[in-house]
């Protein structure tokens, strides 16, 4: 340990905390030699997004400097600064490095010796504390459908050699609807032609959402969603990558989750009532809804609720499910998105895991890692001895079985967003319309674009957030107020994330037209069956 | 002549018309063995013929005819095959005669029990669009003419028996049993069309004004459910935009079926103009992926239709049919492949889907009862691709039309001489070898 060092990034604002650090300097002030400084206009810049990627990248921690209170150049960055840091720290917790490993200080230009000591101290206790728990140099994996696999053989693995370029997937597409300049008629079409680079460096490649609409209706069944997440990893070899909402906070979060040593405190979600087992039959795979939670906060989103809920149904039907400390992100996002590498990790990580704790049957509230755990793992890592099943085939089995007992009657009106991973890509439409259907009170009106047909939420796996996102997201909320339901269940957490991330943005669209509350299908069952949840409690976590 | 050198025809469509023609007019006994109530099959549905235009009907009627006058031909209508035992030259077939509860002999097809019966079920000849009685013939052309009770649709009330100046109706009839023996089989069975709502985006069954094309060819005929009048499904309006989707449920892979039917671009084509003919103000769009227009003629034709009636072809399959709020007119979302743009046709009245025609799913339980074997598609195997396209697996049965291959009129009527000219060698054979001579 003596000859650790602590490796420090230093976010300083250009205004305050850079000009301390000058003034410390010029009045040759000593202090310890641990900062790396990055001089950012202001300490309101800096994203959860650039802290995480600090630590993925071998920091041990890292400072943020700003103005003091009232003297923000831009009048109210270090407020919003203040909100970021703290949003990060849970972050930092629940990931197990800590959130002592991240400090922001207040440094105005005339405190160069305040700056001088806020570095002394920070490396002292960082030295205190030894390094981040991170392995900083991961093995290479060896992986499935790498980056050497030749267009040529993408085209024939995904069918897309039968392509008649008849134009029905691009003329199904939400995207090209709204941008005529990404189709994957075309996007085929240059792949057939051989044009790598032209496939590899298109923006469209990151515009597609893999909702697998243009798959169902495809004609030839070319598998667009898979040529599409194999090209993303074939341009990411080739160092090109698309545009990350929240500047890809959420992957690194994925990413570090990814590495052996870390070592998270994810378990804080539980009501203290409730009942987990370690080792056992069935396992509650919680996914990152812990992570949510803290990430899309603002939003008025409470995504851990959904894990909630789960929990308290299972525990009032007699079941006390594997819930483990040691689960990690099933590596859904990493996948479609071109980082094939990180998302082996996870998946071996996962299945380890799993393996150890002798489950033999995983429920899902996320329909991701419902696709990951049941399509993914067997694909890139061989057979799986475990079962998976989404939270609507559970409920749907605890109905039948008469395990669940509804309080009494909801009356309401509600409408159904197929999520795209459950529906065309695990073809599931029936159970979560079983399972809603099957609460006394509760009326199903659909939406016009059902099933089959369902337009996606508008953004998936974190990429590319923008114009025709928020477009699409106005069209869904639209239709789904146009039911006339008072309730729009979903039954997956990103599709919730999404809508109401709409919902509390300022868009070219007159509120009431779209306002409607959204909640998860295991949310509403908890709430038909009445295991409400204590508020104040909540709101403690 | 002996009954050895008779031949079983499975089906009465226009290809097994003509082979019976072609049989009987050589001097072999026939048995047409059908099982709706009428011979004429998927041509006596159809209003016109491509590339001629003709009359479908009324080109068919006289075979139809022609068949029920011959000596040599024997209709077995309505009924079904039970078993096929033998060999060459000696099968024995059991044939059942479904009860029409009508006594064929004497039914004259006056039609007046049909004015009188209180029951009215969707008919089948008219794909379900238009209504017939519980009494009823298929269609006014049908052969033979005689009327058939549907028993399961009938509630007794024995109306149509009091009304019956012949005294034909016979609700005491049984089911019938018929022994053949025959010298040779063709099998003529045609072809179903693909149900395409499970091609959701396309709104078939849900969405009324989306029809298909062998429905369509039954709404806008004279003979048919609304007389002929070009009106939109859903509301009876006046049609000003009409729209034709390929390929429904053909040259796929996840739905429908890989093969091409090999009509579809050439009747659209025809319905096309029947359109423009009825309706010269109706805009008519053909939604295609490539004009397979191969015939003799057809090219011709279908040049004629861009020039002379100003058919609009599109290239593309579109992506979803969308019923516009409040109207039950149609928008169509498509990608115009030549332009590269991705656009919508609005205020469409009528889509007509060009759905694949399949071979019978009932080959596969005929195919067990010939012995024959089946194709993966289910269309009857060939002993040669090239050199025996009509023979079977089994020597002395043979096959003609659709349920060989898909192919239009003019293919299945000279498939059908080919079929009936090797039947005649074949029953030649046979007579040659019981006069004592060798091959």
């Amino acid at each position: 340990m003596s000859e650790y060092e602590p490796r420090i990034v230093g976010f300083l604002c250009n205004w305050c905390g850079y000009a301390g650090a000058d003034l410390a300097g010029t009045s040759r002030l000593s202090y310890p030699t641990n900062i790396r400084i990055i001089r950012v206009m202001c300490s309101g810049r800096v994203e959860p997004a650039f802290i995480l990627n600090a630590f993925e990248n071998g920091a041990d921690g890292v400072l943020v400097a700003g103005c003091h209170p009232g003297d923000c150049h831009y009048r109210s960055g270090n407020q919003h600064a203040e909100k970021r840091i703290e949003k990060t720290k849970k972050l930092l917790d629940l990931l197990g490095i800590g959130s002592e490993r991240l400090r922001l200080e207040w440094v105005s230009a005339s405190e160069g010796e305040k700056f001088a000591s806020v570095i002394k101290d920070f490396t002292e206790k960082l030295r205190g504390k030894g390094p981040s728990p991170l392995v900083k140099d991961l093995q290479p994996v060896p992986v499935q459908h790498n980056a050497t696999e030749s267009i040529h053989d993408i085209l024939k693995r995904t069918k897309a050699l039968y392509c008649q370029e008849c134009g029905k997937c691009s003329s199904s597409c939400p995207v090209t609807r709204l941008d005529p300049t990404y189709s994957p008629r075309l996007a085929v079409e240059k792949a057939l032609m051989g044009l790598e680079d032209a496939v590899l460096t298109d923006k469209g490649l990151w515009s597609c959402l893999t909702c697998y609409l243009c798959r169902q209706r495809c004609p030839l069944d070319i598998e667009y969603d898979e040529l599409i997440r194999t090209c993303r990893a074939k341009a990411e070899a080739k160092g090109i990558t698309g545009q990350c909402s929240h500047e890809g906070v959420l992957f690194s979060v994925s990413r570090l989750m990814a590495s052996p040593e870390t070592k998270q405190n994810r378990m804080d979600w539980i009501p203290p009532e409730a009942e987990i087992a370690k080792t056992g039959k069935l396992m509650y795979f919680v996914g990152c809804l812990p992570y949510f939670n803290v990430v899309f906060d603002d939003i008025g989103v409470r995504n851990i609720e959904i894990a909630q809920s789960m929990l308290r149904v299972m525990n009032a039907a007699g079941i006390k499910p594997v819930v483990l400390e040691e689960e990690r992100c099933c590596g859904h996002d990493l996948s479609f998105s071109g980082d094939i590498a990180s998302f082996t990790r996870l998946a071996k990580i996962n299945s380890a895991t799993i393996k150890k704790s002798g489950v033999t049957k995983i429920v899902t509230t996320c329909p991701e890692c419902f696709r990951t755990l049941k399509l993914d793992y067997p694909e890139f890592l061989g057979r799986r001895k475990f079962e998976v099943v989404h939270a609507s085939e559970f409920l749907s089995e605890l109905i039948d079985n008469g395990k669940i007992k509804f309080a009494g009657k909801i009356d309401q009106k509600v409408s159904y967003q197929d999520p795209c991973r459950l529906g065309r890509h695990m073809g599931v439409y029936d159970l979560p319309r079983k399972v809603m259907t099957s609460i006394p009170g509760i009326e199903l009106v659909e939406m016009e674009r059902n099933r089959q047909n369902s337009l996606c939420c508008g953004v998936s796996a974190w990429m590319g957030c923008g114009r025709h996102s928020k477009q699409m997201q106005i069209e869904r909320l639209t239709e789904a107020k146009d039911t006339n339901a008072g309730l729009l269940v979903t039954a997956c957490p990103k599709c919730q994330i999404h809508l109401n991330c709409a919902l509390s943005e300022r868009l070219p669209v007159e509120k009431e037209k779209i306002a409607i509350e959204t909640c998860d299908l295991s949310v509403l069952v908890a709430r038909a069956m009445n295991l409400t949840l204590n508020s104040t409690e909540m709101n403690k976590k | 002549m002996s009954e050895k050198t008779a031949v079983l025809i499975i089906g009465g469509g226009i290809a097994g018309i003509q082979a019976s023609l072609d049989l009987a007019g050589r001097g072999f006994q026939v048995y047409l063995l059908e099982e709706t109530p009428t011979i004429g099959g998927r041509m006596a549905q159809l209003d016109k013929t491509f590339p001629t235009m003709d009359c479908s009907i009324c080109i068919l009627a006289p075979k139809m005819m022609e068949c029920f006058r011959h000596p040599n031909i024997k209709l077995i209508t309505y009924s079904e095959l039970k078993e096929v035992k033998g060999t060459v030259g000696d099968f024995h077939v059991k044939i059942r005669k479904k009860p029409r509860y009508v006594d064929e002999t004497k039914c004259t097809g006056c039609a007046s029990c049909t004015e009188h019966c209180p029951i009215e079920v969707p008919s089948e000849f008219d794909m379900r669009l238009g209504m017939r009685k519980a009494i009823y013939m298929p269609m006014p052309q049908a052969v033979p003419r005689c009327m058939t009770i549907d028993r399961e649709n009938c509630i007794e009330c024995k109306l149509c028996s009091k009304i019956c100046r012949a005294g034909a109706v016979d609700f005491s009839q049984q089911p019938q049993d018929i022994d053949l023996n025959v010298g040779a089989v063709i099998v003529a069975t045609g072809f179903d069309q693909y149900d395409p709502s499970e091609i959701v985006e396309y709104g078939y069954q849900r969405l009324r004004n989306v029809l298909t094309a062998l429905e369509f060819e039954r709404w806008v005929c004279a003979s048919g459910p609304v007389g002929g009048h070009l009106l939109r499904p859903a509301d009876g309006g006046i049609p000003k935009k009409i729209a034709f989707i390929q390929c429904v449920g053909s040259r796929g892979r996840k739905f429908g079926t890989p093969f091409c039917s090999s009509v579809c671009c050439m009747y659209a084509t025809k319905e096309a103009l029947i359109i423009r003919e009825h309706a010269p103000d109706v805009q008519v769009y053909i939604f295609y992926n490539e004009l397979r227009a191969f015939g003799k003629g057809f090219q011709e034709f279908i040049n004629r239709a861009r020039q002379d009636y100003g058919v609009n072809y599109i290239r593309s399959r579109p992506g979803e049919i969308k019923e516009d709020t409040g109207k039950k007119t149609l928008t169509i979302w498509y990608d115009d492949t030549l332009t590269r743009e991705i656009k919508t046709l609005a205020d469409v009245d009528l889509v007509i889907l060009c759905s694949a025609l399949l071979p019978r799913s009932s080959n596969r339980k005929l195919a067990e009862l010939l012995g024959a074997e089946l194709d993966d598609y289910g269309f009857f195997r060939i002993t040669h691709p090239l050199l025996a396209p009509v023979d079977t697996t089994v020597p002395g049965i043979y096959v003609c039309g659709y349920c060989q291959s898909p192919k239009d009129i003019p293919d299945s009527v000279a498939q059908a001489s080919a079929a009936a000219a090797r039947a005649a060698e074949a029953l030649a054979l046979v007579q040659v070898q019981r006069l004592g001579g060798g091959t």
